[in-house]
């Protein structure tokens, strides 16, 4: 009898986490760490979310163990002046896509522990006010501006 | 408190956007053919000189209103703490000298940072030399620094502390300073090195 509820309870907790999953329908793409001059205090990462799903939800934390901080910014222009804004989460609505690029929202990654150089990859964990985890690997990269073209 | 100071913060915003029209508007009034924008570049006519400034570059050398003289100059306003815009525009700029020709020892780019109390002469050197190793970075006190920015009508101010950092608000804009260090044309962004390296062509061309 024991036995039976023990196998019972694994089983719900099995099913709950299998529905955890199935509700997990946001997706990241495109993640990469802006390469930044040697000692620079400050990075930004950029990547896109979708939200598959038909509930809305929000991004509100970034987890590194590379960096001593992370927040969730979006630089602003307004009457010529920039300016960067903390978000205290970034809403990611059903049916959506949202970008986050340079001038645009950014993930500022602060005081990296360790340098970091193009082809080298940086590990984040992405946390939604769902519950949900996202784990994504960004490469570093040297930023271009596309107006010039390498050959 | 905070929706309190935002909406103080955009009104006086507001207020600051009326104000700069209404003055553009006076001026335009008084003086049609003031300032003109082709493609993103707004170009003053006739050209606005610069009065005098003191600030130092990453080389700890004097940079002053005579360092603008003989050469064209592109000039951005940022901070080294700054993770997004500001390399974004040096990238920018970094492709503004290869269209232009590596060669062309009559433009110069400038980057003058409006955090002086974090951004020295070695980080500023440090950054700069990342992006261009011929890239100027110049920095000084609050005064030569607005002594600078008053005259190209460019802006930057502090934020809130947050913590043990701060952010630092500053103008967009690309300033193109003629080789007689009078301010030429600006763009207001988003740049593109294309545009930005055209204007100069199209300003020094008639």
């Amino acid at each position: 009898m024991v036995h039976y509820k023990r196998f019972a309870v694994a089983v719900m907790l099995m099913m709950t986490s299998l529905l955890a999953l199935a509700d997990n329908t946001i997706v990241v793409r495109d993640a990469w760490v802006r390469e930044a001059p040697p000692g620079a205090p400050v990075l930004a990462a950029y990547f896109t979310l979708e939200n598959q799903g038909s509930k809305a939800d929000k991004l509100v934390a970034v987890l590194c163990p590379d960096f001593d901080k992370i927040e969730i910014h979006a630089t602003e222009i307004r009457a010529g002046v920039a300016r960067m804004i903390e978000l205290d989460a970034l809403p990611i609505p059903p049916h959506a896509t949202v970008k986050l690029a340079p001038g645009g929202y950014h993930l500022m990654l602060h005081h990296p522990r360790r340098a970091l150089a193009a082809g080298m990859n940086v590990k984040l964990e992405l946390r939604f006010e769902s519950g949900a985890r996202l784990t994504m690997v960004a490469p570093v990269r040297r930023a271009e501006s596309g107006a010039v073209h390498h050959h | 408190m905070t929706r309190k100071t935002l909406i103080t913060a955009t009104l006086v915003a507001a207020l600051g956007v009326i104000l700069v029209l209404g003055y553009i508007a006076g001026r335009t009034f008084r003086d049609p053919a003031r300032a003109t924008t082709i493609e993103g570049m707004t170009v003053l006519e006739p050209a606005s000189p610069l009065p005098e400034f003191r600030l130092h570059d990453q080389n700890n050398q004097v940079f002053d209103r005579a360092r603008l003289q003989g050469k064209w100059s592109y000039v951005f306003f940022g901070y080294t703490h700054c993770p997004d815009i500001c390399p974004t525009t040096l990238v920018v700029m970094r492709d503004v000298q290869k269209i232009a020709g590596g060669k062309d020892k009559g433009i110069q780019y400038i980057f003058v940072s409006v955090d002086p109390d974090r951004d020295n002469a070695a980080i500023l050197k440090n950054y700069l030399s990342y992006f261009h190793p011929e890239f100027i970075g110049a920095t000084g006190g609050h005064g030569e620094l607005m002594r600078l920015t008053r005259a190209l009508g460019a802006y930057f101010e502090s934020g809130e502390a947050r913590g043990d950092s701060y952010e630092v608000h500053h103008s967009a804009a690309i300033f193109l300073i003629d080789p007689e260090a009078r301010l030429r044309a600006l763009f207001a962004g988003p740049h593109d090195a294309t545009r930005l390296a055209q204007g100069l062509q199209r300003l020094k061309g008639g």
